[in-house]
């Protein structure tokens, strides 16, 4: 990435940090958008095994999207639309501008579509004198202002009635009184004549049904309707994506599309067209068309490119911006393109060109909740990582992600040095110094590293168990093997007291900077290398243990992902166990239940690191700690801490600053809690914690 | 186990701000729908997609209110709806897990009755509420059978919202800001 390119983004993180106004109506919409889902969620029957159906059918939809789409354009065109296939935004461009001209109509009113807005119709439309409004209330608000949306569901909820008053005033050239009430019964005034004078009504689809030739739109105001059934000519633009199989499909979208946007099940009105109704009697039967403009733009190297082609299974649900940290602080005008949020670097780089894309793609943190929130569970995180990768080839990777990248090296030298290395984290001037050239935050209170590390002890170690029950192959990760053997050999002290034999295999550091950094070349290569060294003890009856989340989650999830699910590392992900699920496990069977309730009368607050959400949600330590007596809270603002791995160590707008501004809501709800201490498991998420509260946080091995 | 759960279309269309009311006879209906249209003050009436027996019975009752009706004049549209202070449909059929009505028409006057109006009432037959959401798919693919060209199925669950001015429920921003259900069945 340039240096230029790095300066606006820098300059666009630095306005949203110094303006929090947006954001925190922003991060209101995220948090509303987050309660109602999963309130809704309570209520389903099936809670969030939808999300599997979803997958399925979204897979073998697009699997058999040719022969689906010839079924669509079959029976549209036997329902009497018309269809016309589009293969870029010019092609729509065009079809539109000539049917509006053939038709001799100027009036179009628009309904929300993502598509319209990926091939920026509206304003040639309007080039060629066609007046184009679109009556969705929020895209109405963005299209006064001249804005993009700020957020997929909400476009305008950066917005404050008194200024969407003022918007409207300018509007209509009459006074609006600045509360909701006021400016409703004016945009219904406003909007009314539109809908009724329109010549063309235009829509977008959410759902194309192969089986039945409709299409499905779905509004929470109605203004769908109201366009797709004034106009005589109905002009509906689609992404070739949107097609599904059967009717039951489309009814499992129609309820995916809303639970995860806003909790509701369904939107207020879906209409299912199927070719073109008449309006009233008498006017014959060819007064009225509806045209299906089916767009690739791209999609169809998308559907044939590996990485890129779950993009398709997307349904705009917009639940992934509900949950993507830095997202919510910097909005989506900076965090996207013209799709925003985590969705919108995959799509923006499949349509809008990479180059765009990596404009922002460093703001990804890869803390991987957009895809734990996904109803398709669409594998983000690493589509990121690969667009990040592919944009490195081009630009190369900044030198403070190159840093993190090397962390794993620059231990084993800091544990070396430990002395020498310590004194230079804990002196002020070099800390500076780093800062500025290596991008190492100088306000961050880094671990010292330790001598002799974890690996070098567990060398001097001798077996304790006589009767081993179980083998177990231990994994520990950077932290606890630089910087705190001494939580390394508790975590084996426990294995052991529970008639585990413990070995340490060969391994390096799980890597997952490579991933979030998008460096997959060595991502690739140490999960290849680390698969093979595990893979051996997986095959002997070892279970694997880590210590660290992030590890744990690179064993289980990113090896898998990074090796094509290949045998191994299938293997080894099934082996693979987070320390505390496997002790409260071995409790259980051997039935060696803890002796003391040693934390009795204690209060903790429990973190749980992103990357744990893909795994148990911390159950495992929660468990183990109430088993020694402790009381446990969860305390969670349903997104990220801010730290993202090794992204808060950074210096800077893109690290530190963003990471603490990502971490602020979760700070307060921490410090308002009455506990006597935070517990987490993961070691950087530890650092962010203690800075923002100035609370004391423990790995749970420390409380004992 | 989830097949076991049973779904109160009235509850769940209610929870959704509409309004459900239970009758037990098409007289009863009637009776319900004159006094929704005599609280509403209505001076214009839209009726579509019902029974010729319902739509003459609502007639004789709304006394020196204009009552709008099928067939609609393709020239007198869409002005003459948009008249309407209340209009009312006829409801194919309504799935109780999701408080949705499902009208379904060949002809886009009759969703302009229930899209335009500012009050809208959908008359439904209790025999015609399916419980869970998925259970729709059988009828629509039904519907859809009968009819080889051109066809709208609408799902409506209660009135026009909207949150997009911070995020505040706000009604009937162009739909309806009042939906009803009356149920016809013991
Ligand atoms: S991985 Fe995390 S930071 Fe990256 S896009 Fe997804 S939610 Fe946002
Ligand atoms: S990527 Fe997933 S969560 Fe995000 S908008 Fe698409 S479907 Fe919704």
């Amino acid at each position: 990435m340039t240096t230029q390119r790095y300066e606006r983004l820098y300059e666009k993180i630095d306005a949203s940090l110094k303006d929090r106004s947006a954001s925190d109506a922003l991060l209101r919409c995220m948090k509303r958008g987050r309660d109602t889902r999963a309130a809704a969620l309570e209520t389903l029957p099936g809670g969030t095994a939808f999300r599997n159906d979803v997958r399925k059918a979204k897979e073998r939809c697009i699997e058999d999207l040719p022969r689906l789409k010839k079924q669509f354009i079959e029976n549209v065109e036997k329902r009497g639309a018309k269809v016309f296939e589009a293969k870029t935004p010019a092609d729509v461009i065009k079809y539109c501008i000539d049917l509006a001209k053939e038709r001799g109509a100027t009036h179009l009113a628009k309904s929300k579509s993502l598509t319209t807005e990926e091939i920026e119709l509206n304003r040639p439309l309007m080039d060629a004198g066609i007046d184009v409004v679109e009556t969705d209330l929020g895209e109405l608000i963005i299209q006064l202002v001249n804005e993009k949306p700020f957020h997929l569901v909400f476009p305008s909820v950066h917005k404050m009635a008194p200024e969407v008053a003022k918007i409207f005033e300018k509007a209509t050239g009459k006074p609006v009184e600045g509360n909701i009430p006021s400016i409703m019964k004016v945009v219904r005034k406003y909007l009314r004549p539109i809908f009724l004078n329109a010549e063309i009504g235009m829509t977008g689809a959410n759902i194309g049904i192969a089986e039945t030739g409709a299409i499905c739109i779905e509004t929470n105001e109605g203004n769908a309707r109201n366009v797709s059934s004034i106009g005589k000519c109905h002009i509906c633009v689609m992404g070739m994506e949107k097609i599904v199989e059967t009717i039951e499909d489309a009814m499992l979208m129609i309820l995916a599309h809303p639970v995860s946007a806003s909790g509701q099940l369904p939107t207020t009105y879906v209409t299912w067209m199927h070719g073109r109704n008449p309006l009233g009697e008498g006017d014959g039967k060819n007064a009225r068309e509806s045209h299906i403009i089916i767009l690739d733009n791209g999609r169809t190297e998308m559907r044939d490119d590996p990485d890129y082609r779950e993009s398709l299974y997307c349904i705009r649900c917009g639940a992934c911006m509900n949950v993507c940290p830095t997202s919510g602080i910097v909005g989506g005008h900076t965090f996207g393109h013209i799709y925003p949020g985590p969705m919108g670097i995959c799509w923006t780089a499949a349509v809008h060109g990479l180059e765009t894309a990596g404009n922002f793609a460093p703001l990804c943190i890869s803390c991987g909740l957009c895809k734990e929130i996904c109803p398709a569970i669409i594998d983000m995180p690493h589509m990121i990582a690969e667009i990040k990768h592919r944009d490195a080839k081009k630009h190369g990777y900044p030198l403070p992600n190159k840093v993190m990248m090397g962390a794993d090296k620059a231990a084993r030298l800091g544990s070396v040095t430990a002395a020498v290395a310590n004194f230079s984290l804990n002196t002020r001037a070099i800390r500076k110094l780093m800062d500025k050239t290596i991008g190492l935050s100088a306000d961050r209170n880094v671990p010292p590293f330790t001598y002799p590390t974890f690996m070098q002890r567990f060398k001097d170690h001798r077996l304790k168990v006589v009767a081993p029950q179980r083998k177990v192959a231990f994994f520990v990760d950077v932290y606890a093997n630089y910087n705190d053997p001494d939580l390394g050999m508790a975590a084996v002290r426990q294995l052991e007291a529970l008639d585990c034999e413990v070995v340490l295999p060969p391994q390096d550091a799980s890597g997952y900077p490579f991933i979030a950094y998008g460096d997959l070349d060595r991502a690739r290569k140490t999960a290849a290398g680390n698969v093979a060294k595990l893979f051996p003890y997986a095959n002997q009856g070892y279970d694997i243990v880590s210590i660290e989340p992030t590890a744990t989650y690179s064993l289980a999830e990113s090896y898998p992902h990074l090796l094509k699910n290949n045998n191994a590392s299938r293997r080894v992900a099934d082996h693979t166990h987070e320390l505390f699920e496997y002790l409260n496990k071995l409790e259980e069977d051997t039935g060696n239940a803890p002796m003391s309730r040693s934390l009795k009368g204690r209060k903790f607050g429990f973190h749980i690191p992103c990357h744990q959400r893909a795994l148990g949600s911390g159950h495992g330590a929660i468990e183990w700690l109430r088993r020694r007596g402790a009381e446990v809270e969860v305390i969670e603002t349903g997104t990220c801490c801010g730290m993202g791995g090794t992204f808060g160590l950074k210096a800077g707008l893109l690290g530190h600053k963003l990471s603490m501004a990502v971490g602020d809501a979760l700070f307060d709800l921490f410090k308002a809690a009455e506990i006597d201490a935070i517990v987490t498991e993961s070691s950087v998420c530890k650092i962010q914690l203690a800075e923002g509260t100035g609370l004391e946080v423990f790995h749970p091995l420390q409380l004992l | 186990m989830n097949a076991e759960i049973k779904f109160d279309f009235a509850e769940c269309f209610e929870k959704l701000s509409g309004v459900a009311h239970a009758v037990p006879s098409e007289k009863a209906a009637v009776d319900e729908i004159i006094s929704i249209i005599t609280s509403k003050e209505a001076k214009c009436v839209a009726l579509a997609n019902l029974p010729k027996k319902l739509v003459t019975a609502i007639e004789k009752r709304c006394d020196g209110i204009k009552v709008l009706k099928e067939p609609y004049a393709a020239e007198t549209l869409p002005a003459a709806i948009d008249e309407a202070d209340v209009g009312i449909t006829g409801i194919a059929f309504a799935i109780a897990q999701s408080g949705t009505l499902v009208e379904t028409t060949t002809n886009d006057a009759v969703r302009l009755v229930s899209a335009l109006t500012p009050t809208y009432i959908g008359v439904l037959r209790k025999a015609d509420i399916v419980n869970r959401f998925e259970d729709g798919s059988a009828r629509i693919r039904e519907i859809v059978k009968e009819h080889d060209e051109n066809l709208v199925i609408s799902f409506i669950s209660g009135p026009s919202r909207t949150g997009d001015i911070e995020l505040k429920l706000t009604l009937g921003v162009h739909g309806p800001g009042e939906a009803h259900a009356v149920i016809i069945g013991k």
